[in-house]
């Protein structure tokens, strides 16, 4: 699986550097890194409701405060 | 003219006696004959606040203005002794002055009366020029003429940098010797005219414990090769035009930033590249990472990313003080500093204006007119710093 995060100018300024950093410490603590890619991305066109995040092709809008249930929801159900 | 590709570039600051709000050393600059020669003169006027203020502005200002015109040393020193008004308390209107003036980026002369001798660094080791001395109106002015070679550095300075010191930190302050010693020490050729100033002043005033007891002013002159450097922000308002404005751009000699996702993603499409990206590093949080395209340089977010720019170019006019974060962090706006303010001398900005439409939103606290102005006062602050910079739209 493939997850990545937007770092275009509006989604760092909504919190890309938290998503990035509560993802990676998640797939640390649930032991994933085999099974998860973690990435960046420029603009995905979607600033308003950011910050985006792909898993895979499909969209997603995550906050700071919300990556843990973002990843629980999504992230886990699908592997 | 000679066109040998040298530059001279300059870098001044002053630390204000303690207790004094106007300093009394005067730095002025002069471009004449098209920018190809430079007339740099730092003057120190007797005493120190308002009146030695007005007496080495006036000096500063009659020397600069007379010897772009080419008019003699003999005149220029006449006018000044015929000009500057009397001190009631000494009975003598009196500035010292050391001039510098760069000819065709080629050769220098230094005509000096009174201010500790210019320090001259040939591959940052001190170089003894030969002086010549006359007499003027009773005044003993000494006279060098000196051969350009890259790299070549001339640290100018009022009397309150060999003062530094005197009673407080050093029994007799530090002689023109030690500041030899303390440049030829601290020396790195890459180093700008203003990072050298900087250098030796914030020592000077480490030396007097922060309390200066006098106006103390350097001024240092670096003749270093011209260097492009072409940035590349937004792309073009009509997407026509973005293979002109490519092609322009990576034609261009000298190193290539690319500010800006969008942007990089076009640039990169034409390049017929990979955008590397990779877990986005955060080496410092403020500023979004960068991401690597072969044959780009440097390759950044875009309006964060530039406006942190520009605080370090405001920064860097007026104490510098900011130099220790830019100068070693890794991030893209420290990045773009060290391009921008250090190596390069020429700088090409490529500025697309079209507008992201995902930035249209009133709750984003981005928009189109941030980007424009913040390339506009960059560009101010870049010229302020000797930079020969040219804007190009699309």
């Amino acid at each position: 699986m493939k997850i990545t995060i937007c770092i275009g100018s509006s989604c760092h300024l909504k919190g890309s550097k938290d998503v990035v950093e509560g993802l990676q410490q998640l797939i640390k603590a649930n032991d994933l890194s085999d099974q998860i890619e973690l990435s960046g991305a420029f603009c995905m066109g979607n600033c308003v409701n950011g910050v985006s995040v792909k898993i895979d092709e499909e969209l997603f809008n995550v906050q700071p405060s919300t990556t843990k249930s973002f990843f629980e929801q999504e992230v886990l159900t699908r592997l | 003219m000679r066109n040998n590709n040298l530059c001279t570039e300059i870098g001044y600051n002053s630390l204000i006696k303690y207790g004094e709000q106007l300093c009394g050393d005067h730095i002025e600059i002069v471009e004449p004959d098209g920018g190809n020669s430079t007339v740099m003169v730092l003057a120190d006027g007797l005493g120190s606040g308002v009146k030695a203020n007005i007496l080495s502005t006036l000096t500063s200002k009659i020397i600069s203005t007379m010897m772009a015109n080419n008019l003699s040393l003999e005149d220029c020193v006449s006018t000044i002794a015929a000009t500057l008004p009397v001190c009631e308390e000494r009975g003598v209107a009196y500035s010292t002055f050391t001039i510098i003036h760069v000819l065709e980026n080629h050769e220098a002369e230094i005509i000096q009366y009174d201010n500790p001798h210019v320090i001259m660094l040939r591959d940052g080791k001190n170089y003894r020029y030969p002086q010549t001395i006359m007499e003027m109106d009773g005044k003993t002015i000494y006279r060098a003429k000196v051969t350009l070679q890259e790299n070549d550095v001339f640290i100018a300075m009022s009397d309150g940098a060999i003062h530094a010191g005197v009673g407080m930190l050093l029994n007799f302050g530090w002689e023109r010797k030690d500041i030899i010693d303390f440049m030829e020490t601290m020396y790195d050729k890459e180093f700008t005219a203003k990072t050298l100033t900087t250098i030796l002043l914030a020592e000077c005033n480490r030396l007097y414990d922060n309390k200066p007891g006098d106006d103390t002013t350097v001024c240092t002159v670096k003749i270093r090769m011209r260097k492009p450097v072409n940035l590349l922000i937004g792309p073009p308002s009509n997407p026509d035009d973005l293979n002109k404005m490519m092609s322009l751009f990576f034609s261009k000699k000298g190193k290539h930033i690319v500010c800006g996702g969008t942007t990089t993603t076009l640039a990169a499409k034409f390049l017929g590249k990979e955008i590397q990206m990779g877990i986005p590093e955060y080496l410092d949080p403020e500023i979004p990472p960068i991401c690597k395209v072969d044959r780009i340089d440097l390759a950044t977010e875009g309006v964060i990313t530039i406006n942190k720019v520009l605080s370090y170019a405001q920064d860097y006019l007026k104490d510098n003080d900011s130099y220790k974060e830019w100068s070693y962090k890794k991030d893209g706006a420290s990045l773009i500093a060290r391009q921008l303010f250090e190596v390069a001398t020429d700088i090409n900005f490529y500025v697309g204006r079209a507008v992201n439409p995902a930035h249209q939103n009133p709750n984003l606290p981005i928009n189109f007119n941030i980007k424009m102005r913040l390339i506009d006062e960059l560009s101010a602050c870049l010229k302020q710093m000797g930079k020969r910079i040219k804007v190009s739209y699309f």
